[in-house]
């Protein structure tokens, strides 16, 4: 599908091609991420979303392709340029992952020991500044193995947070969550989008959630992004895909079946039915 | 090889792979040797890891120690009597654990206490995307993970081999001397003009310090690779005994024939 180049866009994707074992990833994927907006990633298991931000931080570099982060394309950055601009982006894994070995505190302040002298009491007042922003204070000095699944995401973002990124990259932030810690990291994103103006992009499965706070979506399928839109926009959607993955259809252009030989065949019935 | 190396798939036959993990782990220390001035900006976890790998592991390495020597001199007071020698007992104790017995035992018991740590630890921060979380900070895993454990396990090495063969010592004289009766005097003025410092200490020392550049390399080489599953790192942590006490012994035999 042909994208519409968006005027101020922080990410842009151009004919983006990954092989992976053989098996294209991407197939020429193209997209936008405008500045200062959130833009939810969608579609369905397996079709390269994690892989893609993987690209957005020059974790995996692409097969062909351009991808311009802030006007650098970072499959060509060198290491000291990739690691530089890792300091503008901050990362929510999926599993927090929290340096086990720290406490909270260290590990929000992880980030500002390595890459800025700062003084410890200038240190300590940032790092409890941000857990305040994420309702952690408290919690400063608890082991990482002492929290529960939302209350580590609310530490991880805390720590991807802590250098005001220019841009956020959450994957999955909503799995595990029970109702009450999905609407405090929801919160959060739009706190974080509108007061900061912190461009973020949000790989997610949950639309319910999603329609909350993206104001863009794009649905990747089949190594491409067969639709854009605003939430409202692709929930209405009447392409075989939009209508599938937002109507949590069960079958459709991705197949119930996963690709086999004949079924008959399988079962050894072949010679039975002739 | 590039800092965020993960397992690699098989390439082709037994040997191939072999030789293609050899010339990974090659890689993977050049890695670590040219990442050794980001890492000095780590002192505090290259002490924390010089504590965890070298201080934690003192009381089985003085224990082991202890009863090596105690065992080494029940089987040389009974073998040099036969030749009326027990005078000497001393002095072949010392050579024994200096020279041999206590780099190699202490590099062994080294390899599956704090090497195996170091795997497990290692293979586990890659399963939970701590590495890659590093890297996300714009933080060289390799810089602050692997080379400061690394260099904790060159340094705590030859200084662990020496407490070894000293306790060694003392458990040597407490069966010799306080146990079968061998003159204290002899026990000790016999070993000090017999053992040389450079030729016998030092020459163990150096061999301690090489089987710690081997044991932590191939611990962190297997973390650091180690396939993101539970069992990945199991294996990884095997592989990290097995590997070590094979290379330990060969590099042993190759060294004492340099070294005599």
């Amino acid at each position: 599908m042909p994208i519409e180049a968006v005027a101020d866009a922080l990410v842009e994707v151009r004919d983006l091609t990954t092989l992976l074992s053989g098996k294209a990833v991407f197939d020429g994927l193209s997209l936008d991420i405008p500045r200062g907006k959130v833009t939810a990633v969608m579609g369905p298991s397996g079709t390269g979303k994690t892989t893609l931000l993987k690209h957005i931080t020059g974790q995996m570099r692409p097969d062909r392709g351009t991808l311009r982060v802030d006007g650098q394309n970072v499959p060509t950055l060198g290491r000291e340029a990739l690691y530089a601009l890792r300091e503008r982006i901050g990362y929510l894994f999926q599993n927090s992952a929290l340096l086990t070995d720290y406490d909270v505190f260290e590990n929000v302040a992880f980030p500002l020991r390595q890459h800025a002298r700062l003084p410890e009491v200038l240190l300590r007042n940032i790092v409890l500044t941000k857990l305040q922003a994420v309702g952690l204070r408290g919690a400063a000095r608890l082991m990482p193995s002492e929290l529960s699944g939302g209350m580590a995401r609310r530490v991880a973002l805390a720590r991807a947070i802590v250098f005001d990124p220019m841009l956020i990259l959450y994957d999955e932030p909503f799995v595990g969550l029970d109702p009450i810690a999905l609407n405090q990291v929801l919160k959060l994103i739009r706190t974080l989008n509108r007061t900061l103006g912190i461009t973020s992009i949000l790989v997610a499965h949950e639309f319910a959630a999603v329609r909350q706070v993206a104001d863009l979506v794009h649905l990747i399928a089949n190594g491409r992004c067969v639709a854009s839109g605003t939430p409202e926009q692709l929930a209405r959607g009447e392409s075989d895909w939009t209508r599938q993955f937002f109507g949590g259809e069960a079958d459709g252009p991705v197949p119930f079946q996963y690709p086999a030989g004949d079924y008959a065949t399988a079962l050894g019935f072949t010679g039975a039915a002739a | 090889m590039s800092a965020d190396m993960k397992t690699r798939a098989p390439r082709g036959g037994m040997l191939v792979d072999g030789l293609a993990q050899v010339g990974d782990c090659g890689l993977f220390l050049l890695n670590m040797l040219g990442a050794i001035p980001r890492s000095l900006r780590h002192l505090r976890e290259i002490s924390r890891q010089i504590w965890f790998v070298g201080a934690m592991s003192l009381v089985i390495i003085m224990i082991s120690g202890l009863f090596v020597g105690m065992v080494l001199a029940l089987q040389l007071y009974y073998t040099l009597s036969i030749f009326g020698g027990t005078a000497a007992l001393g002095t072949v104790v010392a050579l024994s654990l200096y020279r041999e017995l206590g780099p190699v035992i202490t590099a062994l018991l080294f390899a599956g206490r704090a090497g195996t740590a170091m795997t497990a630890e290692i293979g586990l921060m890659r399963a939970t995307d701590q590495l890659a979380a590093m890297e996300m900070m714009a933080v060289d895993p390799i810089a602050f993970v692997a080379t400061p454990r690394f260099l904790a396990g060159v340094i705590a090495m030859p200084l662990l081999a020496n407490v070894f063969s000293l306790l060694g010592l003392l458990g040597a004289h407490l069966v010799g001397v306080t146990w079968l009766g061998v003159d204290n005097g002899t026990f000790w003025s016999n070993m000090t003009s017999n053992v040389d410092v450079w030729k016998d200490i030092v020459n163990g020392t150096w061999k301690a310090l090489a089987f710690g550049v081997v044991v932590s390399l191939i611990a962190v080489f297997q973390g650091y690779t180690a396939p993101p599953t539970s069992e990945g790192v199991a294996y990884a942590t095997t592989r990290t005994v097995v590997f070590a006490s094979i290379v330990v012994l060969a590099l042993d035999f190759v060294m004492t024939a340099f070294l005599m």
